[in-house]
């Protein structure tokens, strides 16, 4: 079978009905997605499927054979800088055990993706199938919106210039 | 077995402790865990060396290699609570060295990482900041001493010329720049000072500054570790099918037929039931749906919780209690009382629900064996493998992890006994994972507590006695069994069934096995100036697994005592408030953070339409926590609105840190406050999965500000303090709300 993870298609030999997450663990080697419930309950398992958080322990990887997946794993670029949402995590001191904190930032990240700009209400809507034991809920809801700020006026600053540049 | 022989000897013991102790039991940061015992000759340091590579070891937690890399090996886990950030903050302030530049490696088990509080190699009871603040910094500042000793003879200046920055010694002189790797061979030929010299605190530079924490980088890219994540060469999945019921034994099992299903490679009968091992975790998961297992169900097992209650309530009336505190005359306070209140308070059983579930990897070969885990106890691991295998306590080697959530769960080592086992059994290296249903109703549940209060009240509608009569089981009767072992690692193991009788047997009758406290803390010292005061225990033990959750006794006494005091208030007409300030008067630092939490969160202030506050305090682990909360009803559904904590918690090493515990504390307590329940029918655990147990999520998290009492006292507990108020503080709001009076956590309107 044939799956595409974070950019590179991967051959694997797994019974079908395997979930996508022990597929990305323990087949490909990828643990930062990481197992909670296994019922979809918990969002520690959370991954892209086309840019879209899904919980990969209810996802039987035949179901995705193809389609592009992304794990935390791809969030960080190759010369190692971190997406926004990694660094506004750091710097507000977001996780404490972090067992759950892949998850997160992957439900976060698509969040961004669709809505630049979520208020409190969509936080709490994309947010809350992921489960926190430690309790990091506040610190996860400043950390989007100020990285959604800063996106936002980079945006803005970007759009200045090609404003600029198209008047000149 | 093990049930069996628990509920004998928990029979035995209730005779045995049922007569009035008259010992005088003192509060230690210890908190819960009462094996507390400070090993005569315990060495501090590892023996100063250096190896063949020019690494050098200055003592157990430091080593310093000739490329300048300063390695910390932490002792205390890292399970969220922030010891990677804290104890390297203490290295980093007596060594000179930037916090960021240190190398953190787990501690495997070994003597000299016992924790001084306990006598064993144990992170729990919120003490790993307050029992490791002199260890660290003296190991710091010992080796900071004999690198500056060192450079002042390779230099040929006097030491007080140098100086020490970020990991260099600095001669200004000749400005001259050493690194502490440089130096490393000939410190190591330096005597470590008998009694380093600590910085004064106003020279500090990261202890109170200190903000971010040092493994978030590898939190955020999914890169840091835990025990689910080892991987090792020719490494098998295993997973256990336990016996539904409690106490229920191995009858008989289709385990031949399982084992020829492609993947599977052995099916092993183990102490707890029976494991499938296959090549991956699916396969084992699949093949352990076609295991047809009959199971020998035990009958004097506990059958459903309005039993356990029962024998609660039935232990209760049998008036043999244990006097824990007495003070004044309570029988003829309560003869003259013109009015007695008489309440009682229930809490449940809970499940940690660690977000990791519980896993182990085990490689048990040749009398030799390696275990890699997230743990809170390695030594008292390696006596659990011992326990199932051949192998002795010296070669066991724990290879410890990040921990994804512990609050207690991870001191208990039944999930590292299993693996061992099945490796020991099956051959190979495998890893055990359990599913969060397993995981969920194979724990060791936080004890159901029931608390009969009684309060006589005088003409002036003001409380002149108080008796708080607590009926609840006795935690380390089942904890005692692989810790006691561990103390005495050089014991043949034919010894360590009695460790564990002794050890019962002698609780609070000698220095080294001080009294099970974890009962009754949080209630017998009860902080309010009553004039008369009686605080009982009744030992009540239905058989269920139990052991320490977050908190510990405190996460139910407060609940009874914080409710309870804001009855007498109400009785006495008096603002919740008011009433508890006039009675903290010889508490001066409850006192305060009570004031704190009042005045940051506007107490008495005009609330929008619904929205009630309620208030609660509470001394846990040494600390000092008040939490005012706001909540509003909704239907059936009570949420929190905002909650404003005060914490005095000593000195602050790392502020941000306090805060984050606080906000866990609550956020954990206001999941149990809610929602936490374990329930039994037919001798089953009924949840199982998120579904059923719910946690909070973030659409039901509050809005939480913290205030940090600035303190120069020692430093004291916050990973606990912060979940024992919240549950009062939300049961005293519900009144307000309500009008009405909730005494049975957890709180529901239906």
């Amino acid at each position: 079978m044939l799956i595409k993870l974070n950019g590179v298609e991967k051959q694997i030999d797994v019974d079908s009905d395997t979930p996508l997450l022990w597929v990305i663990r323990d087949e490909v080697g990828l643990k930062g997605t990481k197992f909670g419930c296994g019922k979809g309950l918990c969002g520690a398992c959370t991954v892209h499927l086309n840019g879209v958080a899904i919980r990969s322990c209810i996802t039987p990887v035949s179901a995705i054979e193809g389609q592009s997946i992304s794990t935390i794993e791809s969030l960080t670029s190759e010369d190692g800088t971190l997406h926004p949402l990694q660094k506004s995590w750091i710097s507000h001191n977001v996780p404490q055990c972090g067992y759950c904190q892949s998850g997160q930032l992957m439900s976060a990240t698509a969040l961004l993706s669709m809505n630049p700009n979520p208020n409190d209400d969509d936080i709490d809507l994309a947010m809350s199938g992921n489960i926190c034991r430690c309790g990091t809920y506040p610190r996860i809801k400043a950390a989007i919106k100020d990285a959604a700020k800063n996106l936002n006026n980079k945006n803005a600053q970007a759009m200045g210039h090609l404003a600029y540049e198209i008047k000149v | 077995m093990m049930n069996n022989e628990m509920s004998k000897l928990n029979s035995g013991l209730q005779l045995k402790t049922s007569r009035r102790r008259l010992l005088q039991v003192s509060m230690t940061a210890a908190g819960g865990f009462s094996l507390g015992v400070m090993l005569p000759g315990c060495s501090t340091f590892r023996a100063n060396s250096i190896d063949d590579k020019g690494s050098w070891s200055a003592n157990a937690w430091l080593e310093i290699t000739p490329d300048n890399r300063i390695i910390f090996t932490l002792d205390r886990v890292e399970m969220g609570q922030g010891t990677y950030t804290g104890l390297s903050t203490l290295l980093a302030e007596e060594l000179d060295v930037e916090p960021h530049n240190i190398d953190v490696v787990f501690a495997g088990a070994q003597t000299s990482y016992r924790n001084p509080d306990y006598g064993l190699q144990l992170t729990g009871g919120s003490n790993s900041l307050s029992s490791s603040w002199p260890q660290i910094r003296e190991a710091g500042a010992s080796a900071r001493e004999m690198l500056i000793t060192a450079a002042a003879d390779a230099l040929q200046v006097p030491k007080d010329y140098l100086r020490t920055e970020n990991a260099h010694v600095i001669h200004a002189g000749s400005n001259k720049r050493l690194t502490y790797g440089s130096l490393a061979k000939l410190a190591s030929k330096q005597n470590p000072p008998s009694e380093p010299t600590l910085k004064s605190p106003t020279d500090y530079r990261y202890i109170g500054k200190q903000n971010k924490r040092l493994d978030s980088q590898q939190k955020v890219t999914g890169t840091a570790v835990y025990g689910i994540d080892v991987e090792i060469d020719g490494m098998r999945y295993a997973v256990v099918s336990r016996a539904p019921w409690l106490g229920a034994r191995l009858k008989s099992h289709n385990g031949a037929e399982v084992e020829v299903i492609a993947g599977v490679e052995k099916v092993v009968e183990i102490e707890t039931g029976i494991a499938v091992v296959a090549s991956s975790y699916w396969k084992a998961r699949k093949a352990q749906d076609k295991l047809k297992v009959e199971w020998e169900r035990d009958e004097d097992a506990p059958l459903d919780s309005a039993e356990i209650s029962e024998l609660y309530h039935k232990q209760a009336h049998a008036d043999d209690s244990d006097s824990k505190r007495s003070e004044g005359d309570v029988d003829r306070a309560f003869e003259k009382a013109k009015k007695v209140l008489e309440f009682e308070f229930d809490a449940p059983f809970l499940a940690h629900a660690t977000m990791e579930p519980m896993n182990c990897t085990a490689h048990v070969q040749d009398g030799k064996a390696e275990i890699w885990t997230g743990t809170q106890a390695p030594d008292i691991a390696q006596v659990a493998v011992a326990k199932v295998t051949n192998v002795s306590l010296s070669d066991i080697t724990i290879h410890n992890q990040f921990i994804g959530g512990g609050f207690g769960r991870r001191l208990t080592q039944d999930f590292v006994a299993e693996a061992a086992e099945i490796s020991y059994k099956a051959g190979g290296v495998i890893k055990l994972v359990w599913s969060r249903e397993e995981d969920t109703q194979h724990d060791v549940y936080r004890p159901a507590a029931l608390h009969k209060l009684r309060a006589a009240i005088d003409d002036q509608g003001l409380p002149i006695a108080w008796d708080h009569h607590i009926i609840a089981p006795e935690i380390m009767d089942w904890y005692v069994w692989d810790a006691s072992p561990a103390m005495f690692p050089w014991a043949p193991k034919f010894m360590y069934a009695a460790f564990g009788h002794v050890g019962l047997l002698t609780a609070g009758l000698t220095p080294a096995t001080p009294a099970d406290t974890s009962a009754i803390e949080g209630a017998e010292d009860l902080p309010y100036s009553i004039p008369a005061i009686e605080v009982r225990h009744t030992k009540a033990d239905a058989g269920v697994p139990i052991s320490y959750w977050r908190s510990v006794g405190h996460s139910h006494n407060a609940f009874a005592v914080e409710c309870f005091i804001d009855e007498l208030a109400y009785e006495a007409g008096r603002d919740a408030f008011e009433f508890r300030r006039d009675y903290l008067k010889s508490s001066p630092r409850l006192l305060n953070v009570l004031e704190q939490a009042a005045t940051k969160g506007s107490w008495g202030r005009e609330m929008e339409a619904g929205v009630h506050q309620g208030i609660a305090v509470h001394k846990s682990f040494n600390s000092y926590a008040a939490q005012l909360v706001e909540i509003k009803i909704e239907g059936n559904d009570i949420q929190v609105l905002k909650v404003v904590c005060a914490i005095d918690c000593g000195l602050v090493v790392n502020p941000d840190i306090v805060k984050m515990q606080m906000e866990s504390g609550i956020i954990f307590g206001i999941s149990a406050a809610l929602y936490g329940e374990i329930t039994f029918k037919d001798g089953q655990v009924q949840q199982s999965n998120f579904h059923d147990y719910p946690v909070l999520r973030m659409n039901q998290s509050p809005e939480i500000e913290t205030v940090i009492i600035p303190s120069e006292a020692s430093p004291t507990g916050v990973g606990e303090p912060g979940v024992p108020p919240i549950a009062p503080a939300i049961a005293n709001a519900l009144f307000q709300a309500t009008g009405e009076r909730h005494r049975r956590l957890p709180l529901k309107l239906t």
